[in-house]
């Protein structure tokens, strides 16, 4: 689902990410682990089209992302549920019109939106949260309505940046359930964290495990980390979705979007 | 996101920033009024112009040779020419006459004039031009030639009464010009002031849409649609106002001035406040969408 190529990125002259390959294919989690300011986030960003690298290439369900206009990533963007610990929400709309959202420009009707996010929100256990104002929340439960909305669908990619990262024991349990879930009805999650006790998790949890150094991938080559990911010369003008489990090969290289109606 | 999610934006919008609507619809209201006001204004400046128009400008005193007869001949001679829209004939009496009125207005002393006769003043005829924008250049040019035909005394061609009504009118459109450019300057003030308040709650709501794929137009169309519905009827209500108070403050003000105007003063036409609103309505449409903040893309270094 997603391939990122030698990913080169700075930040104020500084080398945060320096030939970073790695792959996530559909059905599988992989953990980034690192420490704080080996690259996990500027990563993360990357892979959720939110920042355009300075070196490298990102494939997402086959296409090279680098080829697309500017225009044309919002609708490769509506199929990546992206969370940060910031948990950007809008403050003055409910819990629930805040994940509907998600649904709504992925061209849901009103309906099947408030259905769907209702259903996130519970992946969550934060149903009851549904009719709150977001501006009345506390931090903990934003974080979880962030991550209801990034579930939400679920969309054929989840990009979470510290999904756990200030919530109690049992809120770490419920969010590394839902992200099991929804690697379980097929999409692709690319999580990242400092914190070795939730990878270890989520490693147990059938994930795959990365670890992040200084904005290189640590270890063995990126190649050799995801073999089976890699996409040979010849299939890179196509993309490497061909490659990855659980991806159909009939030859349509377009955005596929199983949670989404697509670009309009 | 379809029609009727952007709807719901729109409504959700609105109800979380109401006094942010109803600051931009009293800005544009304001504008309304300015516009409206001023194109109004105009038509009242020309109905005045009309007015002088209709005033003395030209005084023809008459030789004593010259009876009533004579008087009326010559009369008749100026009522031919096309420059002229009026001309009367005024006779001694009623030059004393008016001369006692007048005085009753400036004196307490009602006797000062009872020494005076009508045999002191001389027949005159009192001369209106026909309303044009060089009524001064126009009574000299007159006078000049009034002077030369026998039976003529004198003549007082008024311009300087004139030059000084046209110095008036001047810098009373300069002064209104200036007052309404000022006025429109606040609105604009006001509407910004407006969008700046709520830019911060825009811009998240630009942020978090971005972040989930939104396409920049739809994500600053709420914006602009409540706003031009906000402009609209701000717009709707300012003409409102006008057409149910300008008349009145008109008549009012004509009256005070003494001002009683033949020229008919057109309102708002149907055609002017449509294309008025639709104009307001476009201003609100792009003041709302451009005002919605986008996020920048991240930068590469």
């Amino acid at each position: 689902m997603l391939w990122l190529e030698g990913i080169g990125c700075r930040r104020h002259g500084v080398t945060v990410l320096d030939g970073v390959t790695l792959g996530v294919g559909s059905g599988e989690i992989v953990v980034i682990e690192g420490s704080p300011a080996s690259g996990k986030s500027t990563l993360l960003e990357v892979a959720a089209t939110a920042r355009v690298p300075e070196r490298g290439a990102v494939w997402f369900a086959g296409r090279n992302t680098a080829s697309l206009q500017r225009a044309s990533l919002p609708f490769v963007r509506r199929n990546i549920g992206y969370y940060t610990a910031e948990a950007l929400l809008i403050d003055d709309d409910s819990a629930l019109a805040n994940v509907m959202a998600a649904l709504a420009v992925r061209g849901e009707s009103l309906q099947a939106a408030e259905s769907g996010a209702l259903d996130a929100l519970a992946l969550v256990r934060a149903q009851e949260l549904a009719s709150r104002q977001v501006a009345s929340l506390s931090s903990g439960q934003k974080r979880l309505v962030a991550l209801a909305r990034a579930l939400a669908g679920p969309p054929p990619l989840v990009v979470a940046d510290e999904p756990a990262a200030f919530v109690d024991d049992e809120a770490r349990a419920v969010v590394v359930s839902a992200l099991a879930r929804v690697r379980d009805l097929g999409a692709a999650v690319l999580a990242a964290t400092a914190d070795t006790a939730l990878a270890d998790v989520l490693v147990a949890a059938g994930g795959r495990r990365i670890h992040l150094e200084q904005g290189r991938v640590a270890g063995a080559p990126a190649v050799e980390l995801v073999p089976a990911l890699h996409p040979p010369q010849d299939e890179r003008e196509t993309g490497p979705s061909r490659l990855l489990a659980g991806e159909r090969d009939d030859g349509d290289r377009s955005v596929p979007a199983p949670a989404a109606k697509g670009p309009r | 996101m379809n029609a009727a999610w952007i709807a719901r934006n729109v409504r959700r919008q609105v109800s979380a920033h109401p006094r942010m609507v109803a600051a931009t619809g009293a800005a544009f209201c304001f504008l309304a009024l300015v516009a409206g006001g001023a194109r109004l204004g105009t038509r009242a400046v020309e109905r005045w112009g009309a007015f002088a128009g209709q005033n003395i400008h030209v005084i023809v005193y008459l030789a004593e040779d010259v009876d009533a007869q004579g008087a009326l001949g010559l009369r008749d001679i100026l009522r031919r020419s096309p420059a002229v829209a009026r001309v009367a004939l005024v006779e001694p009496a009623q030059a004393l006459a008016r001369l006692r009125a007048s005085a009753q207005g400036f004196s307490s002393d009602g006797n000062a004039l009872d020494g005076l006769e009508p045999a002191y003043f001389p027949r005159s005829l009192e001369v209106s031009l026909a309303p044009a924008a060089d009524l001064t250049s126009r009574a000299r040019e007159l006078a000049t030639r009034l002077r030369e035909v026998p039976g003529v005394a004198e003549v007082d061609a008024m311009t300087s009464g004139l030059a000084r009504l046209a110095v008036w009118v001047r810098l009373g459109r300069t002064v209104g010009l200036a007052i309404l450019i000022a006025l429109g300057f606040v609105a604009l003030l006001a509407l910004v002031a407006v969008f700046l308040r709520g830019h911060d709650a825009m811009a998240r709501r630009a942020a978090v849409l971005d972040q989930l794929g939104e396409t920049p137009a739809v994500i600053r169309l709420p914006a602009g649609l409540w706003s031009a519905t906000a402009a609209l009827v701000g717009g709707g209500l300012g003409a409102l106002i006008l057409a149910s108070a300008w008349r009145p403050l008109l008549d009012r003000l004509e009256q005070s001035l003494g001002i009683a105007s033949t020229l008919p003063l057109a309102p708002l036409a149907p055609a002017e406040i449509a294309a008025g609103l639709a104009i307001i309505a476009l201003a609100g449409l792009a003041m709302g969408y451009f005002a919605t903040p986008l996020p920048r893309a991240a930068d590469h270094a």
